[in-house]
This record gives C-alpha cells, structure tokens and sequence, in this order.
C-alpha cells in the first residue's frame, strides 16, 4: 500500500489522503488518531487481501462498535452515517475504496469499489438491501443484476469455506467478467447499452493487474505489535506457540527454536546480539534449560561484555525492562520467517535515547529488505537517526522511501500531513505547527 | 522563503541584546514564515554560537531550516574564490545563496552587500539586503524585506 485515504473515520471528519512508504512513521501528540489509522490499515488490508470482513477489535487494537468508529459531528450517529476508507496497492496502482454502514453494532462495508483511472468495478448495498454490481469504462457505466447468481455461484472454486456472506458479492464481480456469459443481466446506466469487447477487456485487465482475484497470503497480513509488551518472567515453561501482539510466545519461540532448529537460532541469536550491542542492551543472548527434558522450565538469559571480562549471564527479568519489551519487536522483524507488512506502535518505549536511535537504524534496514514498516513513534532520537541515516546514505533506503505522517489536531478534528525528506534529510512540507512544542522548549532553555 | 544569515550578525538575532531588527529577523525565521537555509562554511562558523546551534537543530528536525550539501557549497566557494569575482572575502555566502537560491542576506559587510546584490553573482531573483548598518531601529524597509521575500526554485 503506498496511499491511503479516510473520510468521516474516527476524529479523522474531513476527506484525506495519505502517503506511505517503506517505512511510514506517524507521529503528534496522545489522542490524535495515530493508532486508530493503524487499525485502519489493518482493516484495509483484510478486506481487500484477506478476503474477510475487518475486525476493528481484534488485539492489539481495539476501535469499539461502529458508534465509536463513525466520526460524530454532532455527538450523536444517525442511521445514514457512513465511513470511508481507502489505500492504493503500489505494484499495481489500483485503488481500492469502501464505505461502511452499520449493521448490528459493527461497521459492515456497504460499498467496495476497485478502479484504475476511469475503469472500475463496484458492489454496493441499496435501500432494499440488495447488493448492486456495476462496471465502468471511460465508454460507460452498466449495472449486473447477479442477485441470483449470488445463491449459487459459479465456479468460484477458490473462495475459502468460510467465506463471509458479506463478502461474496464484490468477490463475485471481480471474477465474473471472466466467468459468466457476458451482458446476461447488464443493464447500462451510462454510456452504450452494454460494454463492448474492448470493455471488458479493461475490465479483466483492471482485476487481474489489481490480484485481488486471488487471495493474499498469510504471510502478508501486517503484524501488529500492542504498545505496552509482556512483562518478563523468572521461568518460563514451554508452551504452545500462539502469536501475540504482546509478545508472550516470544520466549517460548526462542526456547523452541533453539531445541528444534539450532542453525536457524543461531541466525536469529546474532541478529539479536548485533542490535544489543549496536544500542548497548546486551551482548549475548542465551536460552538456558532447568531440565534435561523439553517440557522443563527455562529462562532467557542476557549478558554483557566489560571492556577485557566477560560478565555473568543475567535473567532477563534482573536487568532493565527496556530489553525485555524491545525483544518481542526484535524477534518479529528478525525472525526468518518474518512478516511483510509491520505495525508497530511505539516501539521505542523503556528504551535510553541511545538504544532509540539504533533502533531508527534497524527500522531502515528492515525496510529496506522490501518490508513495509508504518512506525507510530514519540522518539525524537528514533526520527532523528532514520533522517540522518538516509541524509548520510548508510541505508539503502532514499529519500522517497521514508514517510512521516504528522497528526495534528485542529478543533475536534485531526489533520494528518504528510511530510518527506530530501536527500540532505531536510524535512519537507512540514506545517507550522509541526514541532511547535519543542521548539518553544529549545527557545525558552536558550533564552530567546 | 528562504535567508541567509551572515556570521557578523548572529549575535544580533540570537544574542541576549537584540536590536528591534535583529528581534524582528528572529521572530520570522522562528515562526517558520522564512526559512534559514545553512551550509559549508556558514555553517561552521554559525556553528559556534550555541543557542544558534541548539535553534538550528529543532529547526532542522521541523522542516523549517533547510540544510544545504556542504560539499556542493564548498566546491561553488572553491570556483568563486578562484574566479576572483567577489568584492568582500565572503564567497562561502556567495555560493551558498547560489546553491540554495536564498535571496535575503542579513549581514552587515558592505562588500558582501555589494556581490549579493552583483547580478553577476546573484540573479533571477535578484539579491536583498536586511541589514543594521545604520541603525538596529525596526524600520517599514525591514518589514517590507521581510514580507516580500520569495526563494526561487533550489538547484
């Protein structure tokens, strides 16, 4: 996803759209949308790859029912109320845009729209609750009436068993052009009275450069990381492995890791041990048994070398809570089997000022291995070091790929900017606003 | 809109006893409506002055200073001063208000104002001078410098 775009969706009332890149940080004051557009990205990405409708309160995040995620103007939803949402797929440029309604207490999509320039192909709910399909060229614009096709579909031998019924409709449409006999059920609603050959053609052409007829991997739902991390414990005892956004499993991982597969431990241990040392957390990383047996007890251990010593190997509950809530955001983007796409919120928390910036670094690195990062950070140190290291080219990332989405309140409202840097690291499009606070702090410390 | 501010006058916008201009000067450049642009050897000598230093670096991280390529400025610095153009012994202004399209100066070096405002050196737009040379007063000249200063496009 390089483009997002939200109207009406949380404090975010007017329409807006925004850039993403590689790695993405958002950044502005407590209660100015940062996480709630994560969550939102999340969603985006469920419905238009994952093929299933957004669970706004699925873990780490937690957006409530459809009258909490509906912009509110005057404090109170009507039945007409509806959110937008929208993001751009970067290999493909196609957008895709919904509205949701609300349905029980969800927010449900009423509207799914896939275009390039002027082709698209839409599904909508109507006042009858019946799901219209319609398609459009330059040429024009027709309407499907699918309805019946809906209760038996044809050949969709690729849609999953559980399958949403809400989700069938535009799933449908993208696959018909291809599949049903073409102009059964067409009626034009703007345009020649039924697409042309050449039509459908851009048509076919607009799903199968979009690839949303197929199904994303698992592999690329983003990885959402929760801001507060598991505390860390004296033993701990193996258990089955469940991903968490807290990171519980994370010792258990490593515990298992190093039982089952001792090469691939060992990539990741120094993966581990070169960001301890790079932010002076720790030197070595070690899984120490309390048995000889698998399902005994074990701890994670760290150590730290002295300037000609080694020293002794620390409980990772005995030394500063920073390495331990650092390690479950180490362990997923330098796991092998990594995520695509990351999300994480304030990574950056216990964390010295020093440790903040190496962490900027290893987010460039990370990016730069063909991963999306969107980074909700308060660290000055950690946007300070991604500029300069992008300014001084010790990663590979330009310019281009960094983005910084400034959140900024206005009256009720939040605004999001989105600012880039050049290649000395300048910031660019920055409002006056940006920084206000730090600046004024720097003036009054200085005397000015 | 962008300005360079000369080494000879930092004291006067950053300093404790800020004429009416020199305060006038700070208030624009720290509300964001103009932008410091700093590189090569300006940089350096701003450098010293450590409320500068410590304001230059939030301003940086604001979007709201702009940070020109030290070796671009040095290399332009290195033509000038061998091209023996320049009046005044400041060609490292002269080159930086060249990389950086900066058109305001404040400074109060008679001979740089002559090369800045030398449309042999600085053209399209044309150089302009913000300086207390005369009196650190706040006069309707300043705050017309002020409002109307444009940067043109950055090379």
């Amino acid at each position: 996803m390089d483009q997002i775009r939200l109207r009406d969706f949380r404090c975010f009332r007017e329409e807006q759209t925004v850039r993403l890149a590689p790695l993405t940080l958002l950044v502005g004051e407590n209660s100015t949308g940062k996480t709630s557009f994560l969550a939102l990205i999340r969603a985006l990405w469920d419905v238009a790859c994952g093929k299933q409708l957004p669970n706004f309160k699925e873990p780490p995040y937690d957006l409530g029912g459809f009258d909490d995620i509906v912009h509110r103007r005057g404090g109170r939803t009507t039945p007409g109320d509806t959110f937008a949402a929208g993001c751009r797929f970067s290999y493909s440029g196609c957008f895709f845009d919904m509205d949701f309604a609300k349905k029980g207490t969800a927010p449900f999509p009423v509207r799914r729209r896939l275009s390039l320039g002027d082709t698209w192909i839409e599904d909508r709910l109507d006042a009858e609750h019946r799901w219209r399909v319609s398609y459009a060229t330059s040429n024009g614009e027709w309407e499907w009436d699918g309805t019946p096709a809906f209760e038996s579909p044809p050949s969709v031998d690729n849609l999953p068993a559980d399958e949403s019924a809400g989700m069938m409709p535009f799933f449908l449409a993208l696959l018909l052009p291809s599949r049903l006999e073409r102009n059964l059920g067409i009626t034009a609603l703007r345009g020649g009275s039924a697409p042309s050959d050449d039509d459908w053609l851009r048509i076919e052409a607009l799903v199968s450069r979009s690839r949303l007829g197929g199904f994303g991997r698992p592999s690329w739902r983003p990885h959402a990381a929760a801001p507060v991390r598991s505390r860390p414990r004296r033993t701990y005892d193996p258990a089955q492995l469940t991903r968490d956004p807290e990171g519980d499993y994370v010792p258990m991982y490593f515990a298992e890791m190093s039982r089952r597969s001792p090469e691939e431990w060992a990539v990741l241990q120094r993966a581990l041990e070169q960001f301890g040392k790079e932010a002076g957390l720790f030197d070595e990383i070690a899984v120490r048994s309390l048995g000889k047996d698998e399902v005994d007890p074990f701890q994670v251990q760290i150590r730290k070398h002295g300037s000609r010593v080694k020293g002794p190997y620390r409980n990772l509950i005995d030394v500063g809570y920073g390495v331990s809530q650092i390690l479950p955001i180490l362990s997923e983007l330098l796991r092998a089997d990594a995520q695509h796409r990351f999300l994480l919120q304030q990574p950056e928390v216990h964390l010295h000022p020093s440790a903040q910036a190496a962490l900027g670094t290893l987010l460039c690195q990370i990016a730069a291995r063909d991963r999306q990062l969107l980074v909700e950070t308060h660290s000055d140190h950690l946007l300070d070091r991604v500029r300069m290291d992008v300014r001084d080219r010790t990663t590979d990332l330009t310019p281009d790929d960094v983005s910084i989405l400034f959140f900024e309140r206005g009256n009720l409202d939040v605004r999001i900017h989105s600012l880039c840097l050049d290649e000395r690291g300048n910031v660019l499009g920055a409002p006056p606003n940006y920084r206000r606070f730090f600046m004024d702090e720097t003036n009054r410390s200085i005397g000015l | 809109m962008c300005a360079i501010l000369d080494n000879d006058v930092v004291h006067q916008v950053f300093g404790t006893r800020r004429p009416a201009a020199g305060l006038e000067f700070f208030r624009w450049v720290d509300s964001g409506r103009i932008h410091l642009v700093v590189g090569g050897k300006l940089r350096r000598e701003l450098g010293a002055n450590h409320a500068f230093k410590a304001w230059l670096q939030q301003k940086l991280n604001a979007g709201q200073a702009t940070d020109i390529d030290d070796a671009a400025v040095d290399r332009v610095t290195a033509a000038l001063v061998a091209a023996g153009s320049c009046r005044s012994n400041d060609q490292h202004v002269v080159a930086l208000a060249q990389c950086s399209n900066a058109r305001l100066l404040y400074s109060n070096d008679a001979d740089l104002h002559h090369d800045f405002k030398n449309r042999m050196l600085i053209a399209r737009p044309k150089g302009r001078i913000y300086s207390t040379l005369y009196g650190g007063d706040l006069q309707e000249s300043h705050r017309r410098l002020l409002r109307t200063n444009r940067c043109g496009p950055r090379s």
